[in-house]
């Protein structure tokens, strides 16, 4: 139950959402499926004094363009994303990271959008705070931090924890916003500030609008893995999205993504790593030198009672196995 | 009349259509005019004394009908255990001191729930902050803060015991003296919770004289006593009703300070009064389960035969007694039922602690303690050069012995059981494959057993069921009994037994159960007694019916008794089966001829009916039980030897639950058990930190879901009868098969990896660091013999 008074609106059009996002003059929240901000509600995380509902407002559903891209409404829904043939076709990697979240209950009202947007996650933060951890922490506007009081002040490091996230700045996706002055497009990776206390680069009053993914280009392959201790129905311990595409010759690398998430305040590139990789022939000791490499640089957090050292390790071997999976298919297995 | 019609056959639930259907009321449905909210105020300190509290601004909010504490209570205390050793402890509200994290303070009743919330943050409590202490061994050190003062009879210079039981017999120094081999080991647990879905939800309503209840409870007849004590009112005034259960596993039992202050909050108010607790609350100040310290050091002959073991365990209680006195006396009996040993000491301590107070969990205690011993066996048949199988054999108690402390084993079989695990799961044949093969890739399997044995039913109040069977006069019957369906399905297997002792069809029984003013009183469902007391109660009640119609029949039919028998609601003669009187038509001739009867059914069952009370806690003296229930369980299990990760790939469970009056439900309770097991195995824990809870929810703390199931497969060897007419031994199910599926899945990830795991659970990071010391040390040995090649080089 969330226990206490908000003024909630169901606008018809964008324009109109927009307009009150723009305009009540007071903390307002787009509301889209709800699946992570009212929670946030429930334990008084977050206290907007007005809801501007989108669910009045039908996605479009996603549409190629003349340059092979594909564009994708923000508003679509997970379940949607995962389940659509065109998808599952043209953007596996997509589709397969939409399916690792939660489970299909959340994921039939969860918005892509929304899950870009999700506020980062930390065992002190997502609990009700009556009498456990009732002081405010600094991400709550508060002046401690529980797991790191020894850190300096206004540092906290609560994780993002989308399993999309990393998906889309493994296949370079553009990210549309409307704000204000009309729409703006930037980087999936650029989304992201790497400060917890308010990690995502845009403004209170802009929305995502959609996510445009390039073509997948020929000798293209992916990879992507999220460990979990249950399997299903939980966040990431860690998530990790791969991206490959070879020379013409089948074999050098032309171009690779790393990106790891669920054990930082944003999703992490693991530059060195793909650095490694680019201008050389593949091959599974190669593949497996760039994984250490890649645990070694990300430096995960400790989160949800995971040692570093586990997480590390963890990533470690996954990401062999991921790269390895985008490896084959990159070269002509499997898509 | 042997052939079994009901008993023995897996008819479907009977609230099973009122479940799927959402027809089914819990105590959250119950909707009645007027209700008021009430909320809880928690402690935010695990340990304070409280200097003052100041209620004023909360009860001058509008909307605020009441606000209570200690001072508004009559001070009466109440405690799982209540005995002259272990009175009652606990007060209804924080008097004076807090002791754990989410300990009850006050309480509030308003018209909304946010105005109940705003109430809360009104309430003003000064507190005085006390050093706290969160490790059981810590606590005991006499340096330690005190929680309470240990127990007045423990003799040892040990602080915050809260009690201990001691047991055994022969002479354990004598027994290692002779043994051949003697090895000592310690073994930890996490903390688990039971994880029922339905929330802990009590309704209350005071009429003026009458208290009614409605609350999510697994025994309403313990909840009546305890709160019509709390509340200084007669049993007759207190009105706990039937409502459906969401789960309980052993976390619904005992009295709750939410239960009596909402009952309290209706008798000031004169309205209803509904509190909910969230999840949260449930994770960081509701009850869970005892983690356990076990240390055991067994000595063997060379064959293996055991010859003497000596336990210590010691228990994390919590912050006041709760069921801590009672998990290590069970710990003693889950230590001695399965196997022989003619040279056993125990001791277990309780140990205060500031957590939140501990209750029982399915299996109580028995999932820890044979996860200790059967580790510790596999190690010293190892040692032994024993395979698995033997050493348990060697050692398991035979149908018919009598055991140290008066019980009988009676026809109980676990030679059979593990005999039959053994051929089914081929352990023998997969045992040592990982260890001794060449393996490739990065997936072992590995198989390992474990055995248990659990008590159906002991003494506990209030002790006995009993049973009323009343006919319809149109030849239907209704079962009056106190019996709680928390989703084991007592209601189902009720209406079977009464179904095939009075000869009517399943749909011809209705129930009418767990309403104290409305059945007679029950055991409840939390001694793993049920089917077992309840049942044989519904059994003689059924029969004492029957035979009333068999009487009045005989009477009507100038038939001796001896010739007539039931069978389709039909008394009958079996020399002339035409003759024959339908049941309407006798009870019409009982009412039209002897005055007016009815015919009602009684039975009533009590547990070894000649003991005076239970055994001693302290002592361990006394008989425990009149049903062993034993079981062996073989796991196979899967390791990633790169990431550590573990699952259960297999389960076989073989058990001897006597005689199965529902083998669907049997199988259910077995499917249930291995799932709750696996958790415990390789997902579970509530985490915390200096006594509060990290991981108050269902996503940070992992109960497993249907993805994580397990094939299971079980067999039951069938050692008892069920005879019309005749009491019959089931034994128990629900319970006792969380334990030795624990134990096995730890002996195959060592049959999988060579690593021994100490601690539940078996997470990850412990399998991975296992893996590594191996490694290390496998480099050390193959360095050493390269060493000493070289030196014998000539
Ligand atoms: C039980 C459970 C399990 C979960 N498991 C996972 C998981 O495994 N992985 C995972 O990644 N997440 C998980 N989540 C979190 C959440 O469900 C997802 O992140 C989901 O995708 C959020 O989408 P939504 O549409 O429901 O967002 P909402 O809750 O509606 O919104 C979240 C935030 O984004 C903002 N927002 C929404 N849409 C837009 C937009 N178009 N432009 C700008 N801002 C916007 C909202 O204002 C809000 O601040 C879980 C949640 C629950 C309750
Ligand atoms: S890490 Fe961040 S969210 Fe967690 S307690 Fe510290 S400040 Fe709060």
């Amino acid at each position: 139950m969330i226990l206490y008074d908000f003024d909630y609106e169901r606008p018809g059009t964008l324009q109109e959402a927009m307009s009150l996002l723009r305009n009540s003059g007071v903390d307002a929240r787009l509301l889209a499926g709800g699946t992570d901000l009212l929670p946030n509600m429930r334990v008084q995380n977050l206290k907007p004094a007005l809801l501007i509902s989108l669910g009045a407002i039908a996605p479009m559903p996603p549409q190629a363009g003349e340059d092979g891209s594909i564009r994708i409404d923000a508003l679509s829904r997970l379940a949607d994303l995962e389940n659509s043939d065109f998808i599952r076709r043209e953007i596996p990697l997509l589709a397969e990271s939409a399916h690792a979240v939660g489970g299909n209950q959340i994921r039939q009202s969860a918005t892509l959008g929304g899950n870009l947007c999700q506020e980062t996650r930390c065992l002190h933060l997502n609990q009700e705070h009556d009498y456990q951890f009732a002081a405010p922490c600094y991400k709550r506007g508060g002046d401690c931090c529980y797991p790191y009081p020894g850190n300096k002040p206004g540092s906290c490091w609560s994780v993002y924890m989308s399993d999309t996230a990393p998906a889309l700045i493994a296949l370079g996706a553009e990210v549309e916003i409307l704000g204000e002055e009309g729409t703006r497009s930037v980087p999936a990776e650029r989304l992201f500030s790497g400060n917890a206390l308010t990690p995502l680069l845009i403004a209170r009053s802009e929305m995502i609008r959609s996510l445009i993914v390039p073509a997948a280009p020929a000798g293209f392959g992916w990879g992507y893995h999220k460990s979990t201790l249950r399997g299903g129905l939980e966040f990431a311990m860690a998530n990790m999205a791969v991206t490959l595409r070879l020379e013409d010759d089948g074999e050098t690398c032309a171009a690779a993504r790393i990106v790891v998430g669920a054990v930082s305040e944003g999703p992490l590139r693991a530059s060195s790593a793909e650095r490694k990789l680019v201008g050389k022939a593949l091959t599974a000791e190669l593949l497996s030198e760039a994984a250490d490499d890649a645990s070694d640089e990300i430096n995960p957090l400790p989160h949800h009672g995971f040692t570093r050292n586990y997480l590390r390790e963890n990533i470690r071997v996954y990401l062999r196995r991921t790269l390895t999976a985008a490896l084959e298919r990159a070269s002509g297995g499997i898509i | 009349m042997s052939e079994l019609n009901f008993v023995g056959k897996s008819f479907k639930r009977k609230d099973g259509p009122d479940k799927v259907t959402g027809r089914a009321v819990y105590s959250e449905d119950v909707k009645l005019p007027g209700t008021l909210i009430g909320r809880i105020l928690r402690s935010p300190h695990p340990h304070a004394r409280i200097v003052g509290i100041d209620t004023s601004k909360a009860r001058a909010l509008p909307g605020v009908k009441g606000v209570i504490t200690v001072e508004d209570t009559k001070g009466v205390k109440h405690g799982f255990v209540e005995t002259p050793r272990y009175p009652a402890d606990q007060e209804v509200l924080a008097r004076g001191k807090v002791v754990h994290v989410g300990e009850e303070i006050a309480a509030v009743a308003a018209v909304d729930a946010i105005t109940a919330q705003r109430a809360l943050a009104l309430i003003e409590v000064e507190y005085e902050i006390l050093p706290a202490v969160f490790d059981a061994e810590r606590a005991m050190d006499p340096s330690a803060p005190e929680i309470h003062p240990s127990h007045p009879k423990v003799k040892e210079e040990y602080a915050n015991i809260g009690g201990k039981s001691e047991g055994g017999w022969g002479d354990v120094e004598r027994g290692f003296a002779e043994s051949h081999y003697v090895r000592e080991d310690r073994f930890e647990s996490q903390v688990r919770t039971h994880g029922y879905l339905e929330s802990q939800v009590t309704l209350a309503h005071w009429e003026g004289d009458k208290l009614n209840v409605w609350t999510s409870s697994m025994g309403n007849f313990v909840k009546r006593a305890k709160l019509a004590k709390t509340l200084d009112l007669p049993y007759s005034a207190v009105r706990i009703h039937k409502t459906y259960v969401g789960g309980t596993f052993g976390g619904k039992i005992d009295l709750f300070s939410h239960e009596y202050c909402a009952a309290r909050l209706s008798i000031l108010t004169g309205r209803p009064v509904r509190i909910v607790a969230s999840r949260e609350e449930i994770f960081s100040a509701f009850r869970h389960a005892q983690p356990l310290i076990v240390e055991v050091k067994t000595g063997v002959k060379k064959d293996g035969t055991i010859l003497a073991q000596q336990m210590r365990v010691i228990n994390d209680a919590g912050a006041y007694r709760g069921s801590g006195v009672v998990v290590v006396f069970l710990a003693w009996g889950f230590t001695m039922a399965p196997y022989r040993c003619p040279n056993l000491k125990y001791e277990g301590f309780s140990v205060y602690t500031n957590y939140s107070v501990r209750a029982p969990q399915r299996g109580h205690g028995c999932p820890k303690v044979r996860f200790a011993i059967e580790s510790q066996l596999d190690m010293i048949a190892e040692a032994l050069g024993i395979d698995p199988i033997a050493i348990r054999l060697r050692n398991a108690r035979q149908p018919g012995e009598e055991l140290p402390n008066g019980d009988n084993v009676h026809n109980g079989n676990l030679p059979a059981c593990i005999r039959m695990a053994a051929e089914k799961s081929e352990l023998l044949k997969k045992y040592g494959q990982a260890r001794k093969t060449p393996q490739t890739g990065h997936l072992r399997r590995g198989i390992g057993i474990g055995i248990s044995a659990y008590f159906g039913g002991s003494l506990v109040y209030p002790n006995s069921s009993g049973v009323m069977v009343k006919m319809n006069d149109d030849g239907s019957a209704i079962v009056l009994t106190g019996a709680i369906d928390v989703g084991q399905g007592s209601e189902t297997i009720i209406a079977q037994i009464v179904a095939e002792e009075l000869a009517v069809g399943m749909d011809d029984v209705k129930l009418i159960s767990s309403d104290t003013d409305a059945t007679p009183q029950d055991i409840g469902a939390w001694v793993s007694g049920m089917t077992y007391i309840t049942g044989n109660a519904a059994r003689q009640a059924a029969g004492n019916a029957r035979e009333k119609l068999i009487q009045v029949a005989a009477e009507q039919m100038k038939v001796p008794v001896e010739d007539l028998w039931v069978e389709n609601k039909e008394v009958f003669n079996r020399r002339h089966p035409e003759q024959r009187m339908s049941y309407a038509q006798v009870f019409a001739a009982s009412v039209a001829t002897r005055r007016g009867d009815t015919i009602v059914g009684e039975g009533f069952w009590r547990t070894m009916r000649d003991e005076p009370t239970h055994p001693s806690l302290a002592t361990t003296k006394g008989r425990w039980t009149e049903n062993y229930a034993f079981s062996a369980q073989v796991a196979e299990v899967e390791v990633d030897i790169e990431t550590g990760e573990a699952k259960l790939v297999k389960a076989y469970t073989v058990h001897d639950c006597g005689f199965p009056i529902n083998p669907a439900l049997v199988k259910g309770q077995v499917d249930g058990q291995v799932s709750m097991a696996l958790g415990h195995a390789f997902l579970e824990e509530v985490l915390t930190k200096n006594g509060y809870t990290l991981n108050p929810n269902w996503l940070d703390y992992r109960m497993p879901t249907i993805h994580n199931m397990a094939a299971s497969e079980d067999a039951d060897v069938i050692t008892e009868e069920y005879r019309v007419g005749q009491p019959y031994r089931t034994k128990e199910v629900g319970e006792g098969l969380v334990s030795g599926i624990l134990a096995a899945m730890g002996n195959a990830v060592y049959d999988a990896t060579g690593v021994r795991l100490y601690s539940t659970p078996f997470a990850p990071d412990r399998i991975l660091d296992g893996l590594k010391k191996l490694q290390l040390k496998q480099a050390a040995e193959i360095r050493e013999t390269t060493t000493e090649m070289q030196w014998s080089q000539p």
